[in-house]
């Protein structure tokens, strides 16, 4: 980066701001670099394996039949039952071809990751990563001058990852608020439960497809086991929330709310968390 | 079973406001957060490899030595609006047990005593001194004096004393005291750091003896006698003191230094404090362990590592934090400590207390990096480009640009009040560097 000829120099912005905290104090997610060894195939997978092969299998073998003797009774008929059959298997591949396409975008990011800790890699794999954001091309022209693979992670950090988190914690803010709203009104614990189940998964698919991810339905059960795994090894994670626990419920009647409803305030503790975990098991920079 | 606990003791000294009280606050809150299992400290972690750490602050016994009140600090940092602690001028000592798990199961946890002494960085460059006679000295000191005016009362009455002045006790105490008015000014109103002797800035505990009256003279009369007759013995005091049980037995010492601040003061200032710097690593070099015995080697008196730390890193953004690291790497001809892992001696870039983020600033059409921050008293944000940090020494071109002053930043919010511990950049590595061997 060409900084020589710039006057240093120092301003102040217009808006008032709260302190600073620390974003990478309570969650330096211990994401492997190195790829986990491959796991073998596990006696359920391999079951439910079989059982989908044998349901499609022969689906698609009695369906054949079944379009084979249609063409026997009329030509016409046997056309109409071909192409139902292929529309409708058509549209069961789409959905196979989305759910594999959403647990390549996951091990996307783990190469990502490794290519962005060597120097060799990190500047193309940044400006790969930068292509597939909204905001990347204003980093460009920054990141094309600096050479060193710190750098380059400390660009980025201050750039699209700084603003993916943002991002990140404001879907994280307005989950909570919903969640403690609804808590707040939903008469039964065990509906409560289901609740923060249900928005906690939206959630996460929300935070993943603003990290340029789609994942299906075994691509949401994939990340969330990936986030699970990132919150476990954090033992501080809900600590770093008191700060923004208290941006959610700043409003005098939220608090007075909160304190009416016990544990509503904890679900919403846990959507900030979850939304911030969710970041950093997406993003590319540890 | 009675396992037997080591002590390992740290000294933690610097230059004239390098930050020194606020390093051992965020090592204390850091440590005993790493201690509770948070993520405080990655490096340290790295190097456990998941054995297990517990971390609690020793109890004071019957120390000599009043302890560090690192809860006060850790307060005043947490509090709304924030503080950073008061400069202290008394000597103190943290103290902390470890207990380190094995790697081999059923084995019993490694016992350590890490201290860490909060030794004066003034009296750190009295050490040069022992190298020099009286008149070297001497000379040395009164050349550094010349370019100011703080010191022109005490030049002048240093030139106007008679060649053959004789041994007279007023004469000695006039100049004493002018001598050490100079020192006190030089470090307060010009934050000059090369200001010998140590101890007429920082007297150490109990009275002032006679010995301690005397000041820079180039005679060779009578009088000048007295004063080397009293310099010889403050060398020896100063010999003495090193492998005293209170403030000697150092293992490892932390000099730390605020370079950015003397970038910004100037040449004659950086210059200062460069020189200072330099005589100290000259003077450690000499007093260091042999270098042929083995780190682990217990018993053995020395220092067996020293860190080199350039401190208020926060205040530039990362890609300028390793030209800091390699300017303190030159300037005390020490490798940096992210490249020479294995070495005795580091040079690091450390933020005690984080301040400030990483931006992007355009400027001019140019994307810089640069650092935010919430300015203290103004509840606003302050974007800071102070300049370039040159990897070495600068040159004269340098100094034809001015780097901006150090912003007056709040400290980052500390979760839970400090329990959760400290933002910071780079006291893990730091940590690592002192005792990472011995865990």
């Amino acid at each position: 980066m060409s900084e020589t000829r710039v006057v240093p120099r120092f301003a102040l912005e217009e808006a008032p701001i709260e302190r600073l905290e620390a974003a990478s104090l309570p969650l330096p997610l211990p994401l492997p670099l190195v790829p986990p060894p491959a796991a073998g195939a596990g006696t359920l997978g391999l079951a439910a394996s079989g059982a989908a092969l044998l349901v499609l299998g022969l689906a698609v073998l009695v369906v054949g039949n079944f379009v084979a003797a249609q063409f026997d009774r009329a030509a016409w008929l046997g056309w109409l039952t071909l192409g139902i059959a292929t529309a409708g298997f058509g549209l069961i591949a789409a959905s196979i071809g989305g759910e594999l396409r959403g647990l390549l975008g996951l091990r996307r990011v783990d190469h990502l990751r490794l290519a962005l800790a060597d120097p060799a890699r990190a500047r193309g794999a940044a400006l790969a990563w930068l292509d597939t954001l909204a905001e990347g091309a204003a980093l460009r022209p920054a990141l094309a001058a600096a050479e060193a693979p710190e750098a380059i992670a400390a660009l980025l950090r201050a750039g699209p990852v700084a603003a993916l988190r943002a991002q990140s914690d404001a879907l994280g803010r307005a989950a909570a608020l919903q969640v403690f709203a609804a808590a707040a009104a939903v008469p039964s614990p065990a509906l409560d439960g289901l609740l923060v189940a249900w928005r906690g998964a939206r959630l996460v698919r929300q935070v993943a497809a603003l990290h340029g991810l789609r994942p299906g339905t075994l691509g949401t059960l994939a990340l969330l086991r990936r986030v699970a795994l990132a919150a476990a090894g954090v033992v501080a994670t809900d600590l770093a929330l008191d700060a923004a626990t208290r941006a959610v419920l700043s409003n005098p009647l939220l608090r007075h709310v909160a304190g009416e409803v016990a544990g509503a305030g904890v679900a919403a503790r846990r959507m900030v968390v979850l939304a911030r975990v969710t970041a950093a098991a997406c993003s590319p920079l540890q | 079973m009675l396992i037997p606990r080591r002590t390992l003791r740290v000294g933690v000294t610097g230059l004239a406001r390098a930050g020194k009280t606020v390093l051992l606050t965020s090592i204390a809150g850091n440590l005993l957060a790493a201690g509770a299992g948070l993520p405080t400290l990655p490096a340290l972690a790295a190097r456990l490899g998941g054995r297990s750490l517990r971390i609690r602050l020793a109890p004071a016994g019957a120390d000599a030595l009043p302890r560090f009140d690192h809860a006060a600090h850790l307060a005043a940092l947490a509090a709304d609006p924030p503080h950073w602690p008061a400069r202290t001028d008394a000597v103190s000592l943290l103290a902390f047990d470890l207990d380190v798990g094995r790697a081999t199961p059923g084995l019993p946890p490694r016992r350590l005593r890490l201290e860490l002494l909060d030794y004066p960085g003034e009296w750190l460059l009295d050490l040069p001194m022992l190298a020099q006679d009286f008149a070297a000295w001497s000379r040395a000191a009164l050349h550094r004096l010349e370019p100011y005016a703080e010191a022109a009362g005490f030049l002048g009455f240093v030139r106007g004393l008679p060649v053959a002045a004789p041994r007279d006790e007023v004469l000695a105490a006039t100049g004493h005291h002018l001598y050490r008015a100079a020192l006190r000014r030089l470090r307060d109103d010009r934050g000059l750091a090369m200001l010998q002797p140590g101890r007429f800035l920082m007297p150490a505990p109990g009275g002032a003896p006679p010995w301690l009256g005397f000041f820079p003279c180039a005679g060779s009369g009578p009088l000048a006698g007295l004063l080397r007759e009293r310099f010889d013995r403050y060398c020896a005091e100063v010999r003495h003191s090193l492998a005293a049980p209170v403030f000697g037995g150092i293992d490892r010492l932390v000099v730390l230094a605020d370079l950015l601040s003397a970038l910004h003061a100037g040449a004659e200032p950086f210059a200062d404090a460069a020189a200072a710097l330099g005589a100290v690593a000259g003077a450690l070099r000499w007093r260091r362990r042999l270098p042929f015995l083995p780190a682990w080697l217990p018993f053995v008196p020395g220092i067996a590592r020293v860190a080199y730390v350039a401190s208020k890193a926060d205040h530039v953004a990362e890609r300028q934090r390793g030209n800091l690291a390699a300017l303190v790497s030159r300037l005390t001809e020490v490798p940096r400590a992210d490249t020479a892992a294995d070495t005795d001696t580091a040079a690091v870039a450390v933020a005690a207390v984080r301040c400030t983020e990483d931006v992007v600033w355009t400027l001019e059409g140019h994307p810089v990096s640069a650092v935010r921050g919430r300015v203290a008293g103004a509840a606003r944000a302050g974007r800071s480009y102070p300049g370039e940090v040159p990897d070495r020494p600068p040159d004269a071109a340098f100094w034809a640009h001015p780097f901006l002053a150090l912003p007056d930043f709040e400290p980052m919010r500390l979760p839970l009040g400090g329990r959760a511990g400290v933002p910071h950049i780079g006291v893990d590595t730091l940590l690592d560097f002192l005792v990472g061997d011995r865990l």
